[in-house]
């Protein structure tokens, strides 16, 4: 048996073991085949199947041979070289930051230094550095609401595999990731502004506890939502809501959810001819709906992003969310919720309707699971672009993410390859850092993806202009929402012209 | 005016009262940084009843500290930003020594400020003030451009350049006004004794205006140990201090609050040590000139 598929074979068996669908005796049987002894395993006596899923981590969770190979050699002419990258605390940065980037310095002799910072700093030192050239970071962590802003200062990486093919790590494999996720996160026009690198997706999540007590099935549909959270609210309030959102005035937060639900009742934000059409009969139900909503939400909804929403999920306050399926490894842990392994995630709620990317402009794609993410490219202005690209290789390759994901927590994948790595599935189990939701993950990147338009002026479209004339619908301001949604138009056609 | 014991007692009250309202979100911030998330995010919070756990400091000061509540402490997996220990170390070095750059210069502008009349003193002064009105943001870019070509980035003596530059003129202003406090009679007196300018400043001057410099000082020490923009602007990786590895808690899927907290509440130990030390020159400081005729 090969190595790959001695682990995938000891991937399914451990699952199986952890969830109770074999005994430990046969499961030691089998382990003591695959030349693992129980000490390897991590057996204690008891039964501690997390003790067990870590240590099998611990022996799996290494950089592979051959990427270390390949590392130590292309990387000799550049030891001593040092690459600078500002971030934002994701779990793939973080989980290189703190735990792999080690391997890549010791192979390479190439030092890595990553600033986390919180979003919007990051892209204040972008833009400095873009402005002045000064080539200060030699990678961008860039946002996929920027792309269209920074696509003509990074590599395009099929340039880069081109025009230094000695560099080119084996089996990089560039078609492996997915292709929503280029389109969505990484290309602006016919250029590849980076890698995807990041994929939080909009999941439906909710209390499937609760959801039995009450008789209630997980929401398929919009309307089954609605009433779901309104039923849960009715039954269980005021300690127990139905649904949490993530509706800060004047935050990103509240753009995306209102998004999702744009694209759920069948609207867009723009038509084909780049108008705001958000403003339109389906814009102006769609926020109709989320008025609806937002009844079955507890108080003070309207100062939370996706931070309290996620809260109000842990702590029990509300049975449902549809938001970053990021949260779900963090909902299974014991030690942070008391929501462990009563959390379900499934598909996002089908749309009442649905616009064709066609009939949208700036390259948005409709579709409830909103997308968020980034990309990781090579800066035009780095003083050692060829160290940077080794970098982003091994960043961004098969083997790295898989680490990434089985150590950061289960932050959703953008290659295909990896959902399928016998370390990710061996991790979806109960418990802190799971990756049980990624099959839901993966099958709403597929199929029910939506993504925001690509134009130089989003950023500030969707991080002022729609999200504080949302804040101030929401408090009122405004006499219906048709008003509210024409104010904002009007204001988005005026920052659009110039 | 004798008071009866009832009044007295009320009065205590009042004041354990008025303590403990200005206490309480001390209190219950450096409590968080001692909490499990859950316990953080209760509903209805919990004030007192927790198991307390050092996981929070663990994972911001990425050490062990040997020992728990009766909890297991752990690091989080892949998450955290494990190199807090030494920005503390970081925020004491810029906040100290920008302190005391902005301190030195200043006692001298302001004493001559104070005691020499020279034409245009009075829009100089005028001038100092008017470089406090600039919002910082509108330096903060130039100033990464000249940072740059000086190599001053990411520098100890960047930031303490800049923090010492930008409290110079509160520190030059506050000096001004207690050096006015102090008599120029005595001054003259001094002159016509035969001692030099420098002399009157080192010996006499500058001991009468101790309390005023300690709160000068204490000022400038809080204003650089908070500041946020410039250290966020002209840093990368090679210094950072607190406000800035405070942001860092502010991830993609929420913010650690309990690392936020653990940091803020070792954060304040530096200041308040400080503050301690200064303490009796800085009351005599705050309240200089206010019995003066």
């Amino acid at each position: 048996m090969n190595e790959r598929d001695r682990k995938s074979y000891l991937a399914a068996v451990t699952d199986r073991f952890v969830r109770g669908g074999m005994d430990r005796r046969e499961f030691l049987r089998v382990a003591g085949k695959l030349g693992l002894g129980a000490t390897a395993l991590g057996m204690g006596f008891g039964n501690r199947p997390f003790m067990l899923n870590k240590a099998v981590a611990q022996e799996q969770l290494k950089p592979s041979a051959d990427v270390m190979a390949w590392l130590k050699d292309v990387g000799k002419p550049f030891a001593g070289t040092t690459l600078k990258l500002a971030t934002e605390s994701t779990p793939p940065s973080n989980a290189i930051n703190s735990q792999l980037k080690q391997y890549f310095e010791e192979a390479t002799g190439i030092k890595v230094e990553i600033e986390v910072l919180p979003l919007e700093q990051v892209l204040q030192k972008l833009t400095l550095d873009v402005a002045s050239s000064l080539g200060t970071y030699d990678l961008y962590y860039i946002d996929q609401s920027w792309s269209a802003s920074f696509s003509k200062d990074v590599f395009d990486p099929r340039e880069q595999i081109e025009a230094n093919a000695e560099l080119a790590m084996p089996n990089y494999n560039i078609d492996d990731f997915l292709p929503a996720l280029v389109d969505g996160i990484s290309k602006y026009e016919d250029r590849w502004v980076g890698v995807p690198y990041d994929i939080p997706i909009f999941i439906m999540i909710y209390r499937k506890d609760i959801y039995e007590k009450l008789g209630l099935k997980a929401p398929t549909t919009f309307e089954e939502l609605l009433n779901n959270s309104a039923t849960i609210t009715k039954e269980m309030g005021p300690t127990t809501f139905g649904y949490a959102g993530q509706m800060k005035s004047g935050h990103y937060a509240l753009e995306c959810e209102w998004t999702s639900m744009l694209w759920g009742n069948g609207g867009s934000i723009f038509s084909a001819d780049k108008k705001f059409v958000g403003n339109d009969e389906r814009g102006i139900a769609a926020l109709d709906y989320y008025t609806k909503l937002k009844a079955t939400m507890p108080p003070g909804v309207d100062g939370w992003t996706w931070d309290g929403q996620g809260q109000a999920v842990a702590q029990g306050v509300a049975a449902s969310m549809l938001s970053w399926g990021e949260f779900f490894p963090y909902f299974d842990d014991a030690s942070q919720t008391k929501v462990s392994g009563l959390c379900e995630a499934v598909i996002p709620p089908q749309p009442i309707a649905l616009r064709k990317p066609s009939e949208c402009g700036y390259g948005e794609i409709p579709g409830v699971g909103h997308q968020g993410g980034s990309s990781l490219a090579v800066s035009r202005y780095s003083k050692s672009p060829h160290a940077a690209w080794i970098f982003m290789q091994w960043a961004t390759c098969a083997d790295t993410q898989a680490l990434i994901t089985a150590l950061g927590g289960g932050t959703g994948p953008t290659r295909a390859s990896v959902y399928d790595d016998p370390r990710v599935v061996a991790n979806a189990r109960v418990g802190a850092g799971t990756t049980r939701h990624l099959p839901v993950v993966r099958e709403t990147i597929a199929k029910y993806m939506g993504s925001e338009p690509d134009l130089p002026q989003w950023a500030q479209i969707s991080s002022d202009t729609i999200p504080v004339g949302l804040g101030k619908y929401f408090a009122g301001n405004y006499g219906s929402s048709k008003e509210a949604m024409d104010d904002i138009g009007a204001q988005i056609e005026t920052i659009v012209q110039g | 005016m004798q008071q009866s014991k009832s009044a007295r007692a009320l009065r205590t009250l009042a004041g354990w009262v008025v303590v403990g309202i200005f206490f309480f979100p001390i209190y219950f911030w450096t409590s968080v940084a001692f909490r499990d998330a859950k316990d953080i995010f209760n509903w209805p919070p919990i004030i007192v009843d927790f198991v307390p756990t050092v996981k929070n400091f663990e994972q911001v000061f990425g050490i062990s500290l040997g020992f728990s509540f009766g909890q297991q402490a752990a690091v989080t997996p892949g998450g955290g930003n494990f190199y807090m220990a030494p920005r503390l170390w970081d925020s004491i070095v810029v906040a100290s020594m920008s302190t005391v750059l902005a301190i030195t210069v200043a006692t001298l502008a302001a004493y001559s400020l104070s005691r020499m009349h020279f034409r245009g003193r009075h829009e100089f002064v005028n001038w100092v003030l008017s470089t406090r009105m600039m919002p910082p943001v509108a330096v903060a870019i130039p100033m990464f451009f000249i940072f740059k070509q000086f190599s001053l980035l990411d520098t100890y003596i960047g930031v303490i350049l800049i923090h010492g530059l930008m409290n110079l003129p509160l520190a030059v202003l506050l000096l001004k006004s207690f050096f006015d406090d102090i008599p120029a009679e005595i001054d003259e007196s001094a002159l016509l004794d035969g001692a030099s300018r420098w002399m009157i400043f080192r010996r006499i001057v500058l001991p009468m205006a101790k309390g005023g410099i300690a709160a000068s000082a204490v000022l400038c020490f809080i204003f650089s140990w908070t500041e946020f923009l410039f250290v966020l602007t002209l840093t990368q990786t090679g210094l950072k201090t607190v406000p800035v590895v405070s942001s860092t808690f502010v991830t993609s899927i929420g913010t650690a609050w309990g690392n936020m907290a653990a940091l803020g509440a070792a954060a304040i130990v530096p200041a308040f040590i400080v503050i301690l030390l200064v303490q009796r020159h800085l009351v005599r400081g705050l309240t200089m000139g206010s019995l003066k005729q």
